[in-house]
Formats: structure tokens, C-alpha cells, sequence
């Protein structure tokens, strides 16, 4: 271990220990978006039980996703599925988001958009309490939704403020440097030389994205740590917990991203929900759904923890918790 | 004569009957306007300059006292052209660039050496536009008598403009079409010479070319153009001539890039004769050059076994490069612009779809060459509805790919050929009359809708409806009569009739000639336990209360289906009952009344109601409600509601995990 405290790996393993120990965290994280993604598609599966359920075409689509049949849908309930699929397209196009068609929201794209809304207060709390809960030895969802009330104002300025500078970053980054290449990139000789330009412009606005992200991160995780500072201190303890360790912090995020993606391509790979009845039963299938997004808040609360474990080891006054592995150098090194 | 003999006898026999080219009698048609062109590209500031003899026969039975002419390139000439308007500033590749074309005659003469230029004026037949060059029309000294030729001379100079919509460069890549003065088609009523417009293409008469290109050096050996390459000569330093010929066509058009692969293969088939195909290929897709050839081939094979041979020696494909997409996807006599990506997945059917379109184009537009100002169905939508059947028949369906980030990942969800490649028709269904001038439609959305999808699924109904067979038989009759002609939608409706032996004029009427949609439902199937007859029975002479023994007892089930017609447009449709213990029962319906009720009394427990079932009619606008089952089947919304919300799950968790 070097002079600088615990390397990113061991902080990213110790994170997801700490997470296994404490699972009633990833059952309230996932009770929420699950209700949220309920709340989302509930029209859309009763419109679909509506046409499917007496409809021969029905049959079909056990299995098969019918493009023609979606096509149909769309067309014939702009009252329910709206303008969401063009706006989701738009955000993977390189071009961008067409914001004009915001303002023009029907059906579940304006149900999506609200419940985004809700969503960030919701991440807000959920953080708070993540956070808070994983500094206590022993807690429990009591702990959780007490600190997570505790700090939902000050984490709601903070997820407010990093939702705005990752917006920002979007529109100044990735879509206005599209706008203003767009006549240069037609120029360029082929196809690849263009999708290298698509790639680093892509690249600037994943290092912003992640900067912003550790930033938040590391003033939400001082926040919690720190209640003995006053706030403009915790802030800019915060600020400054992230400059002093970017390499370790970088780490833990990139290994996090990778778990993640890792976990993602297993489940392309594994395709549960591919060829219909005959690779899994629905119950089934909607176990294994659900079990992926567990063990994927899993991690995300192991990233959460890792951060935690990085920037703050020592116990602040307000806690109980000691930890017994923490060296002298660690505490030296983050300013406890 | 052992077997193997024979067969090698029948190959050979094959093979020498595939080498010999059997023309059809009418190959060359008799010229009508020809044209012999010298041009000379100056690469670098994007211009040509040519002369140009034009010989034209009057074969109407009027004398024509002046000629007109297109001047295509004029459309890019400035903002107030009429293209220009229409389009709005954006056309196939997007947004136009801040990039301008022209073509100016500097010299016209008379075939007696009379000096025509003066009387040169601009005229806008089609909506009035004083700003739009498009087409001119010059006074003649004397009439140009009924049979009579004539030859006129005339230079001209050309600027290009950045391709953006067909023609025009991009760096050295040269896509030159529409390009030089071509004279309008005179018919009996007078010129049928329409100016540019955003959504139409050309018409024009069948003719002998023979054009010379002077290019720099850099471009020796990357020159194709319509017709069969007859010399290359240096010319001077620096410069190298390429001199093309084609008799029978009806346009010409050449391309030059110095970065082209230049490969040839040709297609061979016994009874459709040797092509010699050449593909001008971007490097960056020469991994794709199997699949350009593959898609001609199938094309040139499946067009001609219904439509009659491909007359021509060669076929010329070009792959446009990254950043000028507008010149992709177009034909030309003899010469077509494919269109693809690099990271185009191979499940993925864009450049054989595009190559397979515009090489069926050598049908519907280059020998059968309809007005596609005035009917641009006769060649869009007639070749849609072949290409269709030839990408089902050689490929199967295509696949939904993803766009990210400008990468194409495939995703394994069928596109079936022809409703789902034609989805876009139903979007705008209603919007206009499909039998409509190009440029008088409400939109793009719906001329395309209109003009492609609607009529490949009119056509690909009305081929379920008469049967495969007949509808080939209809459509070679057509091509026979209209070969190297200009057929027009009567011509078609009557090659139907006189292959079916009926009059179908109605089918056109509610189809081409119609804005109103489709639409087929059962409203209604139910499927009770039949009841045991109550009332008043006669029993021993007497009328008493009860039904006697043998009625007491009720049996099966008593069904009623009620199908129902929702939209305008009426169309023969077959119902299907199908029952438990694999009872069906069929019925065809005339579809004219707005609803038809079926009832079963004491049958088979009804299992579904279906109309259309074969999916005869193509143009129903909303397939979901052809069929109705008394008993809820609940897996399918089920599993996709669960997906939705798993994926929604992923969406929420990507969002909160970031910030």
C-alpha cells in the first residue's frame, strides 16, 4: 500500500464488502425504481393487454418482438407511447438531443420526463441515507431513511447541481462541438475519420461527466463524514478531497464501470429474455430480471462505499464507527 | 450417352446460350433525342465546359415551332429556385450547403447555322417562379415538321455545386448528372418539360449517346459513366479523355474519384445473357464489394425473369464517399449510386437493398420510362413492390439496426418485406391521393409514403388477390407493350384487365386513384355454452312449458363474431372461424358493407375470429385488430410489460448512478 492509503482496488473491494454486509440498501434502492419503472410503464402495459391479450397477433409477440406490431402501436396510441422513442434515439444520435420536441411531450415521455424529476428528488434521499448508513456499525432501514431525510436538502442542491453541470457539459461539450463540425466532419474523407472525431468528442464529455461525478460525490461523502465542519468547510473539504486523490478516485469509478459493463454484456450474452417461452418461463424471467438489477445496486452501493472508504477511513465524532484496518499513514493522508 | 455426358452437354449448351446476347427486335429503339457531347472537367474549381449536338425528331403529328429544354443544374443556381423553395433548405443529405450550381448556354445554333441564343428564354410551366432557370425554351426559324429531324449545336458551362442531392463534388469525387441541356419529350398535347422540383425526378425520350470526358490524369482508370466505355487517349499534359457510348437510353450520367477501387464481374444467366457489372468502390467498404455484386446480380435476375432481359452490356454501380450520401441511391441508364456504411452489420440489408432498388430502376424508369414528374408511382412505387419480392426472395428480412453515436449495431428484430419495409405508408395514410403530381404533395414524408410504400402494398395486395402467376403474367404484358416507351397508370390497369379477362378498374380506383385507408376488425367474437331451449313446446298434440327431452339438453357452444369495416376504402376480405378440435370455417366477404355478422348455434367452442386471414390486403392500416379470441391470452403484454420495466430500471439506475 502505498504512502497515499489504500489503493483504488482494495477501496472498490472493501466498498463492495461493506455493501454485501448491509443488502437492505439495495432492497430500498430497488423498491424505489422499481415503483418509479411501474409507475412509467403501467399505461403502456395495459394499452399492450388491451390490444394483445384477445388478439391473435398476440401469440406472435410471446416471443418475438414484432416490429410491425410496434410500429402499429405507435402509430395508433401517440397518446401513449408519444415522442419518447424519437427523444431516446436522439440522445444516441451524434447529433444530439432535439430539444425542440421537449416542450412537444405526450404520453409516457411526459410521464418519463416528471418522474425524472421525482427521481432526482428520490436519488437525493436515497443517498443520503446510502451514505449515512454505511458509516454506522450497525444500522439498519430505520438508519437509512432517518439520514437519508437528514441530508436530502443540502443532497438535493448537491444532485441539482450536478445534474445542471452535466447538462451543461452535454450541450457545451458533445452537442455544440457536433454543431460546429458538422460541415467539417461531411468533409472528412471517410466514415472511420468521422466516428474517431464522434469518439473523442464522446471521450471529453465522459471526462467531464466523471469529473463532475466525483466531485458531487466526494462533497456528498465529506458531507456525511464531516458534520463536525460547518457547511462551506464540508463543501470545500469535499472540493478538496477529490483534487488531492483524482487518480484513486478515477480508479474506483473505472473499476465500478467496468463491473458494471461486465455485468451487462453477461446478461447480453446469457440473453434471458431472448427466444420466448423457450428459454425461460415468464416467472423465471422476471426473477432473473430482477435479481440483475439487485446485484447491480449491489455495486453501485460498493462504488458509493469505495469512495467512501477513499476519501474518509477515519470515524468522524458523530459516528460510532472505528475502523480497525486504518493505518496512521491513511488518516494522515485524508486530513482526519 | 452416359448421364454425366449429358450433363456436361446441357452445361455447355447452357453456357453458349448464355454468351450470345438475344436482343429483343425493338433493341435500339428508333432514336428520338441524341446527343453527342464533348465535356472537359476542371477539377479544381469544380466546372465544365462542352459542346454539345443535340438531333431531335419530331414524332408527334404536330409541327413543333420551338423547343424546350431542362437546365437541371440551375436548381442550385440560387435560393429563390423553386427547388430551392420547396425543399426548404434540406433534401437527402440533410441540410443544403452554402453551395451553388449552375449551367449557362453560351452558344445555340439551328440546323442551318442560324444563331438561336437570342431567342433563349426562361419559362416556368409549373408554378409561375421568375427566378427559376430550370427550363428554356428557344424559338425555332421554321417548324420542325411531323417526322422530321433536326440537329441543333450549343456550348454550354456548368459549375457544380457540393453534392448534397445527386449531383455535384466532394474534394476529387465527382458525381455529374443532370448535367448538360436535355431536351423536354413533346407529345401531342405540346412540351411536357417540367421545371426541378424537391420531390419529383425526370422523364425524357430514348435516344443515342455518345459523350467524351476530359479529365485530369490523377483520374485515369476511375471514370464510369452510363453506357460502354469505348476509348481512352491522352489528350495533353496532363489530361486524359474517356469517350462512352450507349444506344436506347434515355440519360447519361459519369463519375470520377481518384480514391475508386475499380472492380468488374459480371452476371450470367441463361435466358437474361452476360452483364458486365462494374463496381466503383469507396476503399474504406471494399470489404462490401461481394455484397454490391450479389445485390445487382439478384437484382438483374429476378427483375428479368418477370419483366424480360436487361438489354444492355453493362451495369455500373457507384459507391459515393463519406460526407456525400445525396449522391447515393439514384439511377441512371446503365449506371446506378449504391449507398452504405463501414459499420453497416451484415444482417443489416443497406447496400443490398439500395443497389437491388435502383438496379431494378433499370426496368421501372430506365425501359419502361414513365413520367416521373406527372406519375411517380409508375417508377418508384412499381419498383419498390419488385424490389421487395427480390429482397424477400434472396435475403430474407431485414434487420433493425441501432445508431450509436453514428456506429450501427444490429439487433436481431425482423423487418419483413413488404409491410414492415413499407411502414412508412401508414403513418400517412390519408394524407393525399397517391395519384398525384410529384411536387403537390403535402410533404416528403408523404410523397414517399405515398409513392413508394403505398403503391408497392397496393401492388403486393393486388398480387395475393389475382395470385403470383397472373400478376407476373400482367406485369410482363406491360413491360412487352411499354418497352422503351412511356407507359402511363392506364397502360398498367389495362395489361391487368387483359390478363385477368375482367375489368379491375375498381381495385385502382380505391387505391391509386384514392386517399381513403384500409382497415379490417372483428369486433366481436364470443363463445357461450349454448342454452337449453325455453317456451312454449308442442307436446302430444298441445302447447306446454319445457322443451322436450331431446332439446332439453343443450349442446356445444352458440359463437357470434362481428366483423366490421373502419375504414373508407372496401375491399374482398375472407373471414376465418376456427374452432376447438381444429374445426374452421371460411367465408369471403365483399367487404362493402360497413359491418358482417356470423353466428354459430350449438357448435365447437369458437377459438378465434379472423379477417384477412392470408394477409391478402396489404393496405390494412392497423393488423391488431383483424383477429379476436373469446378467451385472453395474457403472455405477451405480460413478458413486454416486464421488459419495459426492467430496461426502465436500467434507464432510472443509469441516470441516478451519474449524478
Amino acid at each position: 500500500m502505498s504512502r497515499g492509503g489504500p489503493k483504488a482496488l482494495r477501496c472498490f473491494l472493501r466498498g463492495l464488502a461493506l455493501s454485501l454486509s448491509k443488502p437492505y440498501l439495495a432492497v430500498a434502492l430497488w423498491l424505489i425504481q422499481l415503483m418509479l419503472a411501474a409507475a412509467l410503464i403501467l399505461p403502456v402495459g395495459n394499452q399492450m393487454h388491451s390490444m394483445l391479450d384477445r388478439s391473435p397477433a398476440g401469440e406472435k409477440m410471446v416471443a418475438v418482438p414484432n416490429y410491425g406490431w410496434w410500429e402499429t402501436a405507435r402509430r395508433e396510441h401517440p397518446d401513449v407511447l408519444g415522442n419518447f422513442p424519437e427523444l431516446a434515439t436522439g440522445l444516441l444520435s451524434t447529433e444530439g438531443i432535439r430539444w425542440s420536441e421537449l416542450p412537444g411531450l405526450l404520453g409516457v415521455g411526459a410521464t418519463a420526463f416528471s418522474l425524472a424529476i421525482l427521481a432526482i428528488v428520490l436519488h437525493a434521499f436515497a443517498l443520503g441515507g446510502t451514505l449515512g448508513t454505511l458509516r454506522e456499525p450497525s444500522s439498519s432501514l430505520v438508519t437509512f431513511g432517518r439520514e437519508g431525510m437528514r441530508r436530502m436538502p443540502a443532497f438535493l442542491v448537491f444532485t441539482l447541481a450536478a445534474w445542471g453541470a452535466a447538462f451543461a457539459a452535454y450541450q457545451w461539450i458533445y452537442v455544440g462541438s457536433g454543431v460546429a463540425l458538422r460541415a467539417r466532419v461531411k468533409d472528412l474523407h471517410t466514415e472511420q475519420a468521422a466516428l474517431v472525431v464522434t469518439g473523442l468528442r464522446l471521450l471529453a464529455l465522459a471526462l467531464a461527466l466523471s469529473v463532475i461525478k466525483l466531485l458531487a460525490d466526494s462533497v456528498r461523502t465529506v458531507w456525511v463524514a464531516r458534520p463536525d465542519l460547518p457547511p462551506v468547510s464540508r463543501f470545500l473539504f469535499g472540493i478538496g478531497g477529490a483534487v488531492a486523490r483524482p487518480l484513486r478516485l478515477f480508479g474506483i469509478l473505472g473499476m465500478y464501470s467496468v463491473t458494471t459493463l461486465a455485468l451487462y454484456l453477461a446478461w447480453l450474452v446469457i440473453d434471458p429474455s431472448a427466444g420466448g417461452e423457450a428459454r425461460l418461463a415468464l416467472g423465471p424471467l422476471i426473477a432473473a430480471q430482477q435479481v440483475f438489477v439487485f446485484v447491480r445496486l449491489l455495486i453501485k452501493i460498493g462504488y458509493y462505499a469505495g469512495i467512501s472508504e477513499a476519501l474518509t477511513r477515519a470515524p468522524s465524532p458523530e459516528y460510532s464507527y472505528v475502523a480497525g484496518a486504518a493505518s496512521p499513514s491513511d488518516a494522515q493522508a485524508t486530513g482526519a | 450417352m452416359s448421364a454425366a455426358k449429358v450433363r456436361v452437354l446441357a452445361l455447355a449448351l447452357c453456357a453458349g446460350a448464355a454468351a450470345v446476347r438475344v436482343l429483343p427486335e425493338t433493341f435500339p429503339p428508333p432514336p428520338v433525342a441524341s446527343y453527342q457531347i464533348t465535356c472537359r472537367l476542371d477539377a479544381d474549381k469544380k466546372a465544365l465546359e462542352a459542346n454539345e449536338v443535340l438531333t431531335w425528331k419530331n414524332t408527334t403529328s404536330r409541327p413543333a415551332a420551338a423547343l424546350r429544354f431542362h437546365l437541371y443544374l440551375n436548381a442550385f443556381r440560387n435560393t429563390l429556385s423553386t427547388f430551392w423553395r420547396e425543399s426548404g433548405g434540406e433534401h437527402r443529405d440533410g441540410t443544403l450547403p452554402d453551395s451553388f450550381g449552375a449551367i449557362e448556354i453560351t452558344r445555340m445554333t439551328g440546323p442551318d447555322g442560324a444563331d438561336l441564343l437570342p431567342g433563349l428564354r426562361f419559362i416556368s410551366p409549373d408554378d409561375g417562379n421568375p427566378n427559376d432557370r430550370t427550363v428554356a425554351e428557344v424559338g425555332l426559324p421554321r417548324p420542325v415538321q411531323p417526322g422530321e429531324t433536326i440537329s441543333v449545336a450549343l456550348d454550354f458551362a456548368a459549375r457544380l455545386p457540393r453534392v448534397s442531392v445527386r449531383t455535384g463534388y466532394k474534394d476529387d469525387f465527382f458525381m455529374v448528372v443532370q448535367w448538360f441541356p436535355k431536351v423536354g419529350v413533346l407529345e401531342e398535347k405540346g412540351w411536357n418539360c417540367h421545371q426541378f422540383h424537391a420531390s419529383s425526378e425526370f422523364f425524357s425520350d430514348f435516344g443515342n449517346y455518345d459523350v467524351s470526358i476530359d479529365v485530369p490524369a490523377r483520374y485515369k482508370g476511375k471514370v464510369g459513366a452510363t453506357g460502354q466505355r469505348v476509348e481512352e487517349r491522352e489528350t495533353s499534359a496532363g489530361r486524359i479523355l474517356y469517350r462512352f457510348r450507349q444506344q436506347g437510353v434515355h440519360d447519361f450520367a459519369w463519375t470520377a474519384d481518384p480514391s475508386y477501387l475499380v472492380l468488374e464481374d459480371t452476371f450470367r444467366e441463361a435466358g437474361l445473357g452476360d452483364v458486365r457489372l462494374f463496381l466503383y468502390l469507396q476503399p474504406e467498404h471494399a470489404d462490401q464489394a461481394e455484397r454490391y455484386f450479389g445485390a445487382a446480380k439478384a437484382a438483374l435476375s429476378g427483375y428479368g425473369r418477370v419483366l424480360g432481359l436487361y438489354p444492355y452490356p453493362t451495369l455500373s454501380i457507384v459507391d459515393p464517399p463519406w460526407g456525400a450520401h445525396g449522391a447515393g441511391g439514384m439511377e441512371y441508364p446503365t449506371l446506378i449510386t449504391g449507398g452504405t456504411a463501414w459499420s453497416d452489420p451484415r444482417s443489416v440489408l443497406r447496400p443490398e437493398g439500395v443497389t437491388v432498388h435502383e438496379a431494378g430502376h433499370q426496368f421501372f424508369y430506365g425501359l419502361l420510362a414513365s413520367n416521373e414528374f406527372e406519375e411517380a408511382w409508375l417508377d418508384e412505387g412499381f419498383n419498390t413492390y419488385m424490389c421487395d419480392r427480390v429482397l424477400k426472395a434472396v435475403y430474407g428480412a431485414n434487420h433493425v439496426d441501432l445508431d450509436v453515436f453514428g456506429l450501427h449495431f444490429p439487433l436481431g428484430i425482423d423487418i419483413h418485406y413488404p409491410v414492415d419495409a413499407n411502414r412508412r405508408y401508414f403513418a400517412v395514410a390519408d394524407w393525399d391521393v397517391l395519384a398525384s403530381e410529384s411536387w403537390k404533395f403535402r410533404g416528403r414524408s408523404s410523397y414517399s409514403g405515398q409513392i413508394y410504400s403505398k403503391t408497392a402494398l397496393t401492388l403486393a395486395s393486388l398480387e395475393r388477390l389475382l395470385g403470383t402467376p397472373t400478376m407476373d403474367r400482367a406485369l410482363r404484358l406491360y413491360a412487352d407493350r411499354w418497352r422503351f416507351r412511356h407507359p402511363t397508370t392506364k397502360d398498367f390497369i389495362a395489361a391487368v384487365n387483359d390478363t385477368v379477362g375482367a375489368d379491375w378498374s375498381w381495385f385502382f380506383d380505391r387505391t391509386f386513384f384514392s386517399s381513403g385507408i384500409v382497415d379490417y376488425a372483428v369486433a366481436e367474437a364470443e363463445s357461450k355454452p349454448a342454452k337449453p331451449p325455453q317456451g312454449l313446446f308442442e307436446k302430444d298434440g298441445k302447447l306446454s312449458e319445457g322443451a322436450p327431452a331431446d332439446l332439453a339438453k343443450a349442446r356445444g357452444y352458440d359463437s357470434v363474431v362481428t366483423v366490421v369495416r373502419r375504414g373508407d376504402v372496401a375491399m374482398p376480405v375472407d373471414i376465418l372461424l376456427r374452432f376447438d378440435g381444429d374445426h374452421v370455417y371460411r367465408t369471403h366477404w365483399d367487404g362493402e358493407a360497413r359491418w358482417k355478422r356470423l353466428r354459430v348455434r350449438a357448435g365447437p367452442r369458437l377459438i378465434e375470429a379472423v379477417v384477412d386471414p392470408d394477409e391478402k390486403i396489404l393496405l390494412d392500416v392497423d393488423r391488431t385488430n383483424n383477429g379476436l379470441r373469446p378467451e385472453p391470452d395474457l403472455r405477451a403484454a405480460t413478458r413486454w410489460t416486464a421488459r419495459a420495466v426492467f430496461w426502465v430500471q436500467n434507464m432510472i439506475d443509469f441516470m441516478t448512478v451519474a449524478w
